[in-house]
């Protein structure tokens, strides 16, 4: 085992960060939180050039054929510049976890139309899997395709999907899952499958965005599908299979989801102690009671720890892809793991520092509040929720038996 | 060790009428040194329009005592003797003192003689002078190969510069030419009790740490010296001195640097940034250019110099030349007040040495407060104008 | 034309802490950068070969570790990198450093310029420079803020002066040593450079490659020591008052007072 980052790796971290610092500083993560969507294309169209949107698309597909490890360094980076999460969640769990499981299963044709230009930062590509019926529920799913000659006709309505007013913006579409048949009773993630929709299909309504609490400068919305025709070479992988595609994806976002949670600590330990160590009360500095001082590094311990947790998943995910040394089912135990235990330990350490501080850490005078607000959404449900996580995780250990919807 | 490379040698003479000890000559067509005159004073290597002539030195001096006296080199600038040399003066002649040596000041340029008396008063005993029409505009070549050889000729022991842009410029080439030690950017200097070494104080580290240097076994010792740090003698026009002229001629081709044009960033006579006494800065927080306006008038009650930071340059209000901090002057004065600064640890790195530092800031978060011996909270547009007033009415 | 760029790996001193009590340096966990200044010289080097061609060779002496900063001026830009390292080569003080970097530069071979950061962040001596300059015997240009003309056979500088600026000619070979310029943003690679950064040629040379074993390497051949290293005086915890402006002022005129300045 190594734990030394290779000279590259390094680099990328260091570039990462100094373009954040120039392009991305605070000040203005907290103009774009209080304007509101939809997110400035500048910041994705830089990223594009720096090479960091699906950094993990192989060469010949237009990425640069990273790994899943410096992925995640970069995911972390993201996390720490951007703490409300809002460019992580576009730019590297969706534009990068769900875009790098799209360009693996589409075709040349929507590679071409979709996957180049949103590496770029010119378009966007997103995931919609969640219906107003349920999300993380598959047997609930209610949208459908049927096949008409060449071309699947889409209905239905899918709802709480990142960037939908950045992809009318800027072009781009959505990984959609729907049903091509009935499902058996006993297996209700059969007869599902995935297919490419841009925003512009013809039938396809977006809705009004939501209000959400935080990451504001990213968009979250829905649409309806009324006849949507598009053509086979959409489909993304076999007919029937989209339900463990889309288990891939969401192994690809919530890794790196973790990871960004866990730049967003970092940022918000480090800006709480420049707090602590400066403010004082009764003549002390704050850092001086052990009330916080104690809170600090606990908090610290988890993050290290957590953070461990990520970049082993993430090795693990490299193994996964790279000789097949972990099954997915290892690798999601894991990813659950980090997925529910890094967003709620940004949020805990945000809650903690807002403690703090006390009245200002609950102003926007500083980012702690925006932290708080942003990683809430990757607590309550964004890429599957915390319960859902322990299912998995339950699932590994205690085996398929004991399930909870079986 | 002096080499000829007879190869590239053209002989075309040159060399042989510039040497200053007159060690090379032409025999049977070639180029020949007489190692036993020659003084390794660089000169010839300096004027070679081919490069044939390679001096390498080892940093020894191999016999040290019988290099005597302090030398202080004098910068002229736009006619006038920068204030750097006094306090060189100053300081030279506290070092000279305890060392019961002599205190030259070295000037070269073109009508030099005009600025003798000055020099005197000052302090200096002995003025070593080179008066030449080359000399005329400061360049590393000439200057270089002239105090290159007052050096080999005059032999001294302690050679201090101001460390200016020319002095920076000049001490490294001299130091390099002879194979000396130099020291720069020097905060204080003093004569070690034991082996009468020139002890030299300098900031490292941005700032944060302070290291003594001494320069044991190459002669003359020498050092850069950060202006407005050291304290000059009151003058007095009944000190004695003596000069000591040398014509050092340098064939206009061996400068191989030639100044196209010079952009003056300041007015004549003006004092800059780093030599103030009082140095009034603005920052961001002054809103707009037009606002330096009240800094210009505070600074003409306290007899101060207006200065910036960084982002004021970017913003093309004042000019680069009056910026504080890392990648702009650094300064020492008494007093240095800095209004609407937040005080990045670069501007912090540029202020470091002043006596006393004002800050007044609206917010009282700005990093400038760690540092300022009085601090202000406070918008400053209703602060500066009450202190103006106020300071009128006194 | 062949381009010399000298760089120099330093702890980033904006990061640096000192610790209260006992006045001393927390050394522990300041990052290593490139020398801001030698960052503006590689840019410009950059620029400069985008116009004319040619091949930028980045030069270095330090600990083997410096070996990252050499590899951030490959994804920069640069096409080769040689790191002068050898614990002979400890302990140098600027003569022995310019001493080592000539010999280098010699064994190279043809080159046309030479760019250097007119000074380190760290040490900030501004000797380097010069000193190389004099030891190759070649013209030196310092406090230079542009390259603004540049053909075969000269080149011409925009430089800082004490009172402004000059515009100075030199023939080649000649050696500029840059400031920097407020507006100056450096050049940030990206993954393709970083990765393009690997497959460039990065030597390590020692005392072996350079000759000259009896030269000024080093500690030995430094002419300068260092004796002592200590933390400066602290400055004083400072007053700082928050009070309506009227109030503020009169505490201000009483201080300045007090200290003797009115």
């Amino acid at each position: 085992m190594d734990f030394q980052l290779t000279e590259e790796q390094k680099l990328i971290k260091e570039s990462v960060r100094d373009w954040f610092a120039r392009n991305l500083p605070l000040e203005r993560v907290r103009e774009m939180d209080t304007k509101g969507h939809p997110y400035p294309q500048d910041i994705p169209k830089g990223l594009g050039e720096l090479g960091v949107i699906m950094g993990t698309v192989p060469k010949e597909h237009g990425g640069q054929g990273l790994d899943w490890f410096t992925q995640t360094l970069i995911a972390e980076e993201i996390g720490y510049a951007d703490p409300t999460i809002a460019c992580a969640a576009a730019f590297m769990a969706v534009a990068t976890g769900w875009g790098y499981t799209l360009d693996k299963y589409c075709s040349e044709e929507v590679r071409e139309m979709a996957i180049k230009p949103a590496l770029k930062g010119e378009k966007f590509v997103g995931i919609a899997t969640t219906e107003p019926g349920g999300g993380s529920d598959v047997a609930a799913f209610k949208s459908t395709a049927e096949k008409d000659g060449d071309e699947w006709v889409l209905n239905g309505e899918k709802t709480f999907i990142s960037g939908v007013e950045e992809a009318r913006e800027w072009g781009g579409g959505y990984w959609v899952n729907v049903r091509t048949g009935e499902p058996p009773e006993d297996a209700p993630h059969k007869n599902m499958t995935s297919f490419f929709v841009p925003i512009d299909a013809e039938g396809l309504e977006p809705d009004k965005p939501y209000r959400d609490a935080g990451r504001n400068a990213l968009s979250t919305g829905g649409f309806r599908m009324e006849n949507v025709r598009i053509p086979d070479s959409y489909r993304l992988g076999e007919e029937g299979k989209g339900f463990y595609r889309t288990m891939e994806g969401f192994d690809n976002a919530r890794l790196l989801i973790g990871a960004s949670s866990v730049g967003v600590t970092q940022r918000i330990l480090e800006e709480g102690m420049k707090y602590i160590k400066e403010r004082k009360t009764f003549g002390k500095p704050l850092a001086k009671y052990e009330g916080i001082q104690f809170e600090l590094v606990e908090l610290y311990r988890e993050m290290e720890a957590t953070r461990l947790m990520t970049y082993k998943t993430a090795w693990m995910q490299d193994k996964r892809y790279q000789d097949g040394s972990f099954k997915p089912k290892d690798v999601a135990k894991w990813i659950s793991m980090i997925k529910w235990k890094a967003p709620h330990l940004a949020l805990e350490a945000a809650n903690k520092a807002m403690h703090w501080l006390g009245a200002a850490g609950y102003s926007d005078e500083y980012m702690f509040e925006m932290a708080w607000r942003g990683v809430m959404s990757y607590c309550v449900g964004a890429e599957g929720g915390e319960n859902i996580q322990k299912i998995v995780i339950g699932r590994e250990l205690l085996g398929p038996d004991y399930v909870p919807y079986k | 060790m002096i080499k000829v490379d007879q190869e590239k040698c053209t002989t075309c003479g040159i060399c042989v009428d510039i040497c200053p000890v007159s060690a090379i000559e032409i025999s049977e067509g070639v180029i020949s040194i007489d190692r036993g005159s020659c003084t390794l004073c660089g000169v010839c290597v300096s004027v070679c329009p081919v490069n044939a002539i390679s001096i390498k030195r080892k940093a020894k001096t191999e016999d040290t005592s019988g290099y005597k006296n302090v030398w202080v080199f004098t910068e002229v600038a736009s006619g006038t003797l920068k204030p750097v040399v006094f306090e060189l003066l100053g300081k030279g002649r506290e070092l000279a003192d305890k060392l019961d040596q002599k205190l030259c000041a070295v000037i070269i340029g073109s009508g030099a003689d005009k600025f003798i008396d000055e020099l005197g008063a000052y302090g200096a005993e002995l003025i070593y002078m080179v008066d030449d029409p080359i000399y005329e505009n400061y360049s590393t070549d000439a200057y270089t190969s002239a105090i290159s050889q007052l050096i080999t000729e005059f032999k001294p022991n302690i050679f201090l510069y101001g460390a200016t842009h020319v002095g920076r410029d000049l001490a490294p080439s001299v130091a390099s030419n002879l194979g000396l030690g130099l020291t720069a950017d020097c905060t204080d200097l003093s004569i070690e009790e034991e082996d009468n070494l020139l002890l030299q104080t300098r900031p490292a580290f941005g700032g944060n740490v302070m290291a003594d240097i001494i320069c044991p076994n190459t002669r003359p010792q020498m050092a850069t010296v950060r202006p407005n740090v050291m304290e000059p003698l009151a003058p007095d026009e009944n000190r004695e001195y003596e000069v000591i002229e040398r014509k050092i001629s340098i064939p206009s081709r061996s400068v191989r640097t030639k100044i196209l044009e010079t952009i003056s960033g300041r007015e004549e006579h003006e004092v800059g940034v780093e030599e103030g006494d009082c140095v009034i800065s603005g920052g961001r927080g002054m809103g707009s250019a037009d606002k330096f306006e009240v800094l210009d008038e505070l600074a003409g009650l306290l007899s101060g110099v207006v200065g910036c930071s960084r982002p004021i340059v970017e913003l093309g209000w004042i000019p680069k030349s009056r910026q504080v901090g890392q990648s702009g002057k650094t300064v020492s004065p008494r007093l240095y007040i800095a209004c609407g600064i937040s005080g990045a640890i670069q501007h912090q790195v540029g202020i470091r040495n002043s006596d006393i530092i004002i800050a007044i800031n609206k917010d009282p978060k700005a990093p400038i407060f760690d540092i300022a011996d009085f601090g202000v909270v406070g918008d400053l547009h209703q602060i500066i104008p009450r202190l103006i007033d106020r300071l009128k009415k006194r | 034309m062949n381009f010399i760029v000298c760089v120099k790996q330093v702890p980033d001193t904006t990061e640096v802490e000192v610790d209260r009590e006992s006045g001393t340096i927390i050394r522990e966990g300041v990052p290593s950068i490139l020398n801001p200044f030698d960052e503006f010289a590689l840019n410009e080097a950059i620029r400069v070969k985008e116009k004319t061609g040619g091949r930028i060779t980045v030069l270095s002496m330090g600990p083997p570790q410096a070996q990252e900063a050499l590899r951030k001026c490959l994804a920069i830009g640069a096409d080769e990198a040689i790191l002068l390292t050898d614990q002979a080569f400890a302990g140098s003080d600027t003569w022995a450093t310019s001493f080592t970097l000539a010999r280098a530069v010699e064994k190279l071979g043809k080159y046309d310029l030479i760019f250097c950061g007119q000074q380190a962040t760290d040490g900030d001596t501004a000797q380097v420079g010069p000193e190389l300059a004099r030891q190759l015997n070649i013209p030196q240009m310092t406090y230079v803020e542009s390259i603004e003309e540049i053909d075969d056979g000269s080149v011409i500088c925009k430089k800082e002066t004490d009172g402004g600026y000059q515009r100075v000619k030199s023939g080649l070979p000649a050696l500029l040593a840059f400031i920097s310029t407020p507006a100056f943003e450096p050049k940030i690679p990206s993954i393709m450079e970083v990765m393009g950064a690997k497959s460039k040629t990065l030597s390590q040379w020692g005392i072996d490659d350079l000759g000259d074993e009896d030269g000024d390497y080093g500690l030995d051949g430094s002419p300068t020591q260092v004796i002592r290293v200590y933390s400066p005086p602290q400055r004083g915890e400072g007053v700082i008052i928050e009070e309506p402006p009227e109030v503020a002022v009169d505490k201000l005129i009483e201080y300045l007072e007090s200290e003797g300045i009115i």
